[in-house]
């Protein structure tokens, strides 16, 4: 057939698989009546856009989404540890190699991201400013001599958002499996920062019910719903072994939650200028 | 909907035969379903192996399957194996807390990690249910529990592997609810490792060694594991594609 510049423009990777998925079609797979009756009217354009969600379940601009929203994640970290580290006199000599190893791993982030959002022939969101005193619900909070305890408290509230925002992302991914494959590789390294950061403030690496521990009400939103039980329609407290393993307390503590976009976006807008 | 042909299979053996392998080709031609009776999922019963000293040697015993013409179900089955094997290893740690040198702190972690392991193992049971399920023989042949060194190195072993496994075994889920189960776990899993590597190596860099963590391929996986359990640990219509993860390395 004639290339459409439509189709010109479309990525390689989309055509081949909407040219296995016609294939199949072509050979009896089941599909959607509506895509059926569009590709036998010729509609070329129109069946090629459904086909699209069709073959990816989600559009390729739900995965340009989730890129976009996890570098808004990945900026504000990246920005704190990096004014964190260069801070005179705020983290102490005996821990600056693990902020540091944040740091840099957050910068890392950033960079990977913005290279799949080019990638996919896109432009990266710029950074934005950032407000670290939250509105003022951390007054006077500037990365000084005295604030140790505030920036730690700010690192487990973006750690633990961190791993929830991108748990609650994962699905948009299924089909996508390199960036999947990346999501979920960044995902367990923000919880690996997260339970190093809780610990070293003298709290468990994990969450235990809905408690941010002794951090301010207006970060509460971070731990809502960590404390659901019920798993795949099962309610883990109520199994074998259970009770004599810690029980409910162990079981919100074994299964970490996702938040959604929505949630997330609520938690970050206080630090955004 | 019409009813679509399906082809029933008993038992294990007969996966093997050309007859049978003949009918499936054909079967999946017309689109149709293929059915495997517990039988053709579960062990064949070979021998265990018995080792020096009397211990049987990893890979030794029964031969457990995990078929990933299941799909989803096979992913949450490779995930079950690691579950058990980290369950029975925290619970032969706890048991060992009167007689190892262990810190106090580092008995209350590895304690909270011992329940989080066997509820992950009692869910998973659960999820699939008797046709599904299998016991697995867990092995660790000279380590000492009563060693806290030993104790921590091999957790660490065990929950890097399971963090690994669990990323690199997201990508054949097509059922975004099992990949959010399997996020659920993963992140706690990682919480572990870092925990356990700060026990090792306390205010290190080694709490997170890398900015991506690993993405490993079942098989890769299935190599490690392996060398923890007595059962021949095996796969059939193993995926034949691996996407790989940032660091290249699954």
């Amino acid at each position: 057939m004639n290339k459409l510049p439509l189709v010109e423009s479309i990525d390689p990777e989309i055509i081949s698989a909407l040219d296995a998925r016609a294939n199949e079609i072509s050979q009896g797979a089941s599909v959607d009546s509506k895509i059926a009756a569009l590709l036998a009217l010729g509609s070329i354009p129109i069946a090629l856009g459904a086909l699209s969600k069709d073959v990816y379940g989600q559009t390729p601009s739900d995965v340009l989404d989730v890129l976009q929203f996890a570098l808004l994640l990945e900026y504000l970290e990246a920005e704190f540890y990096t004014r964190g580290t260069a801070a005179t006199g705020l983290i102490p000599a005996a821990d600056r190699v693990i902020f540091e190893t944040i740091r840099d791993h957050e910068n890392t982030h950033v960079t990977a991201l913005q290279t799949m959002i080019t990638a996919k022939g896109a432009t990266p969101n710029a950074k934005p400013n950032f407000d670290f005193t939250a509105k003022g619900n951390l007054a006077g909070f500037n990365f000084g001599s005295t604030q140790y305890e505030t920036f730690k408290a700010l690192a487990m509230a973006f750690e633990d958002t961190g791993v929830r925002a991108y748990k609650g992302q994962a699905g948009r991914l299924i089909n996508d499996k390199p960036v999947l494959n990346a999501a979920l590789a960044i995902h367990a390294v923000e919880a690996r920062h997260a339970s190093e950061v809780r610990r070293l403030r003298g709290k468990k690496g994990w969450i235990t019910g809905n408690s941010r521990e002794d951090l301010p009400a207006f970060t509460q939103g971070i731990y809502d719903g960590e404390e659901n039980l019920m798993q795949g329609g099962v309610n883990v407290s109520t199994l074998p072994l259970v009770s004599a393993n810690g029980g409910a307390t162990a079981a919100t503590e074994a299964f970490d939650e996702p938040l959604t976009k929505a949630q997330v976006v609520a938690i970050v807008t206080p630090f955004l200028a | 909907m019409s009813e679509r042909p399906k082809l029933t299979i008993p038992d294990a053996g007969m996966l093997g035969s050309a007859h049978t392998r003949r009918d499936i080709l054909k079967l999946m031609a017309m689109g149709g379903a293929l059915v495997l009776l517990p039988g053709a999922i579960a062990c064949s019963n070979d021998d265990g192996i018995v080792g020096p000293g009397g211990n049987p040697g990893p890979g030794t015993g029964n031969t457990v399957t995990i078929d990933f013409a299941k799909g989803d179900i096979a992913v949450l089955q490779f995930a079950y194996a690691l579950e058990q094997l980290e369950a029975d290893f925290y619970t032969k740690v706890v048991d060992a807390f009167g007689s190892s040198n262990l810190t106090a702190a580092e008995k209350t972690v590895l304690t909270d990690i011992k329940y989080h392991e066997v509820i992950h193992r009692e869910f998973l049971k659960a999820a699939l249910g008797s046709i599904n399920g299998f016991s697995l023989t867990p092995t660790y042949g000279t380590l000492n529990f009563n060693d806290r060194t030993a104790v921590l190195n091999t957790a660490k072993t065990f929950e890097d592997l399971g963090v690994a496994a669990y990323n690199g075994a997201g990508q054949y889920l097509s059922d975004p609810n099992n990949l959010l189960l399997a996020g659920k776990i993963v992140s706690v899993e990682a919480r572990h490792a870092a925990a356990i590597r700060d026990l090792i190596n306390p205010k290190s860099g080694d709490f997170a060694p890398k900015a991506f963590d690993d993405v490993f391929s079942p098989s890769k996986v299935r190599g490690s594991a392996q060398g923890f359990v007595v059962d021949k640990l095996a796969f059939s219509n193993a995926p034949t594609t691996f996407i790989q993860g940032p660091n290249g390395n699954g």
